[in-house]
């Protein structure tokens, strides 16, 4: 899950919000109302005026939900529910072993957590989508009647079966693997499952016609002088030299920063790598949050305790084009918070706590939240 | 018993989500009839003939008084719940915290309090209703907390499912393969999937983190094909050797793509046996496919003969399916079945109706790979030091056959 992660922009946004009724509602103005439909429910991303992004990757679709959850909370109260899977499960009347969770993203203006939840794995699995309430309690978060908008992506490549065999069952499909909002866009990285197609596309919101979808290729060069169209994991927007940029984090840990000014129809883009995180190691989730006067990312991956990123020398760092060897580092430093172990997910409660899903014994899952590092 | 409606008044606790139908069926209208526990109330299972994912628990005995007093109370979620709660029996609850009551819907009807789950019943799980009418509005406690247990009717036990097949179907791939498609007899379950796939060398010992996890797993829609990608950032590459973790194919050696048996499928039995690819590696492939050297069959006039297109090396099993098509001379598509043969290597077609004399045209659209991920015109890995927008690339390529 991603939000705004920038201070700036956030700042801004701030702004924009609190200058009165007639910036109120007005992203939410032309939305329909109703039910909209999901097919599934994956990565998750807050924009203002408690707007809920949430990417179904079954329909290649991004759906905008005025969740109305727009009171803001005055402060935020730690949380902790222990067992959250078995939780969610007995909410939705199944056994914990049928339940996944998505993703989690917390409303910045209610401080409300919500989980995509898949209920059952298979695909008749039924996407829900469940709020922690505060106080501890969840419910399922009623989409029956709801302001929305949606925005289909682009079409996949033409089906060259057209007029031919086949036709009913196009195994092709496209998987969202992570979405943000920033300044009037919904930026979306994804990975077809037949050709290898990495893409990254900004949908202008509100949606309006939304076909011309931008696409791109990200190159970069942390493999030395060759490098393949590797497909994002997960990312951040962020201010570098006064320019949004996106951080992308891609497998084997290269960071990659680009400005999402190249993000235009078709273009193919050369990122540059800005630190080497080492290998053995699969990002799984990013967050950008502010200590002291100074900005860190804050990355979760599978193999260790979560990764706190200085980014003092963001500005100055030089591109990473040469092999690291060893699997070493190289780059912005980081240290790594070895006591969170676990972290499958995470997002900003405040400017003091993160919350995280993480895995405790015996397939148990638990969401809390902590204080930042 | 159908479904009373409309209802008088709807005491909504959380909105519904959309019903979807769960397999099986069970039936029977009127599942569990739990005998009256106190002298007052009964409180039973229902399932609605019409759409067998619906279940409901109804309490009787209420008196008109009662439920005009419920129809008039303005509660809120938790006072429903104390009267008349669902519970999933997981069995170990115990060892757990409480766990929420079911999320559903409270209707007051003309003569019965009932309290329809949002979701399909679970196979096999067993539900608890909980009535207790102390908590009736008027707070006069009257009776006993009355339980009734439902158990949804298990499915059929066993195995069935299988791994079919493993493409590409060659026995020997290049060291810088892209993906494997695993595909399966029926559909499988989402999920830390890639505990159960493992690429384990010659000597037994399993490669680290081969593959390219994607939490959101590459499924496609019926969920019987899994794509693979090898992880991009494990490919051996031209210039350099990996100097990380090491590439996870090597020439001249030989591998496993092994499959567990503990893979569920999507009715949550595992796999009916276990599954292994094994396969040599050769060097690395860096051309890019070249239509130009694809040998195209002449099939006759007046025939369903078929018109073959032989690779000189083995294609995506996927995106040759897909991305090659037949038009006649003016465009128009010729219909027909494809499939593919000899490891990939032969795409075939096979048209519905008899070749017609003329000019007929093959279009294949560039992104069709090889099993390294090399496009037409556009080899998988990108030379740094040339622009990479210098590279035009043309959606289609055409290759014009005759049919005489």
């Amino acid at each position: 899950m991603k939000r705004i992660s920038n201070p700036l922009v956030f700042a801004l946004l701030a702004v924009a919000l609190l200058a009165g009724s007639v910036q109120a509602g007005k992203l939410t103005a032309d939305m329909s109302e109703g039910k909209p439909a999901f097919q599934s429910m994956g990565p998750l991303a807050f924009g203002p005026e408690g707007i809920l992004f949430v990417a179904d990757t079954k329909a290649a679709a991004i759906v905008a939900v005025a969740t109305g959850d727009t009171a803001a909370a005055s402060r935020s109260k730690p949380i902790k529910v222990e067992g959250i899977n078995q939780k969610i499960a007995g909410l939705l009347g199944t056994t914990a072993d049928q339940i996944l969770i998505d993703d989690l993203a917390v409303n910045p203006i209610s401080k409300s957590a919500y989980l995509a939840v898949s209920r059952g794995r298979g695909p008749e699995a039924i996407p829900v989508l469940v709020r922690l309430k505060t106080g501890g309690d969840l419910e399922v978060f009623g989409l029956d009647k709801v302001k929305f908008s949606r925005a289909e992506l682009p079409d996949a490549p033409v089906d060259g079966m057209v007029g031919q065999g086949n036709r009913q069952s196009n195994p092709r499909r496209e998987s969202i693997t992570d979405i943000a909002f920033l300044d009037g866009r919904v930026l979306v990285a994804g990975l077809a499952n037949e050709e290898f197609a990495s893409t990254l596309r900004a949908v202008p919101f509100p949606f309006k016609t939304v076909a011309g979808g931008t696409s791109v290729e990200i190159y970069h060069g942390a493999h030395g002088r060759f490098e393949t169209r590797s497909p994002v994991r997960t990312f951040v927007t962020y201010n570098i030299a006064k320019q949004a940029h996106l951080l992308a984090a891609y497998t084997c840990t290269p960071l990659v920063q680009f400005p999402i000014s190249d993000l235009k129809p078709g273009a193919k883009i050369m990122g540059k790598t800005i630190a080497e995180l080492g290998n053995r190691n699969r990002p799984l989730d990013m967050i950008v949050y502010q200590r002291d006067g100074k900005d860190y990312l804050l990355m979760a991956n599978n193999s260790r305790g979560v990764m706190k990123i200085s980014t003092d020398q963001i500005e100055a760092v030089e591109g990473i084009s040469a092999p690291v060897p060893d699997g070493g580092k190289k780059g912005l430093s980081y240290e790594t918070i070895e006591n969170w172990t676990g972290v499958d997910q995470l997002d900003r409660l405040d400017e003091q706590n993160v919350v995280v899903l993480r895995r405790a014994e015996a397939g148990s899952l638990n969401l809390e939240s902590l204080p930042l590092p | 018993m159908k479904w009373i409606g409309p209802d008088v008044r709807t005491a909504a606790l959380v909105t519904v989500m959309a019903a979807i139908s769960v397999p099986g069926t069970w039936g029977q209208e009127r599942v569990h009839s739990f005998d009256v526990a106190s002298k007052t109330f009964s409180v039973d299972w229902i399932l609605d003939a019409s759409n067998t994912s619906k279940a409901a628990v109804q309490v009787s005995g209420l008196s008109p008084a009662v439920l005009r007093q419920l129809r008039r109370s303005k509660w809120e979620s938790p006072q429903w719940q104390q009267l008349l709660a669902v519970f999933a029996a997981t069995g170990d609850a115990a060892a757990l915290p409480r766990l929420p009551p079911v999320s559903g819907i409270y209707r007051v009807l003309p003569d019965v309090l009932r309290f329809e789950l949002h979701f399909p019943l679970e196979s096999g799980l067993t539900y608890q209703a909980i009535f207790q009418p102390s908590r009736l509005p008027g707070g006069r406690a009257s009776g006993d907390t009355v339980m009734a247990d439902f158990r949804a009717p298990a499915r059929p036990p066993g195995p069935s499912t299988v791994v079919t097949h493993v493409y590409p179907s060659s026995e020997s791939l290049p060291e810088n393969l892209l993906k494997f498609y695993i595909h399966f007899s029926a559909a499988m379950s989402r999920g830390r999937i890639y505990d159960h796939i493992h690429l384990r060398k010659g000597n037994g010992i399993d490669i680290e983190l081969p593959f390219l996890e994607i939490d959101e797993e590459l499924w496609d829609p019926s969920m019987t094909r899994l794509t693979l990608f090898i992880d991009p950032g494990r490919i051996k590459r031209e210039v350099r050797p990996l100097e990380e973790i090491g590439p996870a194919l090597e020439a001249g050696k030989s591998y496993a793509l092994v499959i567990d048996p503990e893979w569920k499928d999507s009715l949550g039995n595992p796999l009916q046996r276990g599954f292994q690819k094994a396969f040599t590696v050769g060097p690395a492939d860096r051309e890019p496919p070249d239509a130009g050297k694809w040998q195209v069959s002449r099939p006759k006039p007046g025939t369903r003969e078929m018109l073959t297109v032989t690779f000189p090396e083995p294609m995506d099993h996927a995106l040759a399916q897909r991305v090659i098509h037949v038009t006649d001379a003016s465009g128009r598509p010729v219909v027909g079945n494809v499939a593919l043969e000899n490891d990939e290597r032969r795409w075939v077609f096979t048209p519905n109706d008899q070749w017609l004399g003329g000019n007929y045209h093959l279009i294949v659209q560039t992104t069709i790979e090889d099993l390294a991920g090399n496009n037409i015109g556009k080899p998988f890995e990108v030379d740094l030091f040339e622009s990479v927008q210098r590279r035009p690339l043309t959606p289609t390529v055409t290759l014009s056959f005759t049919v005489r």
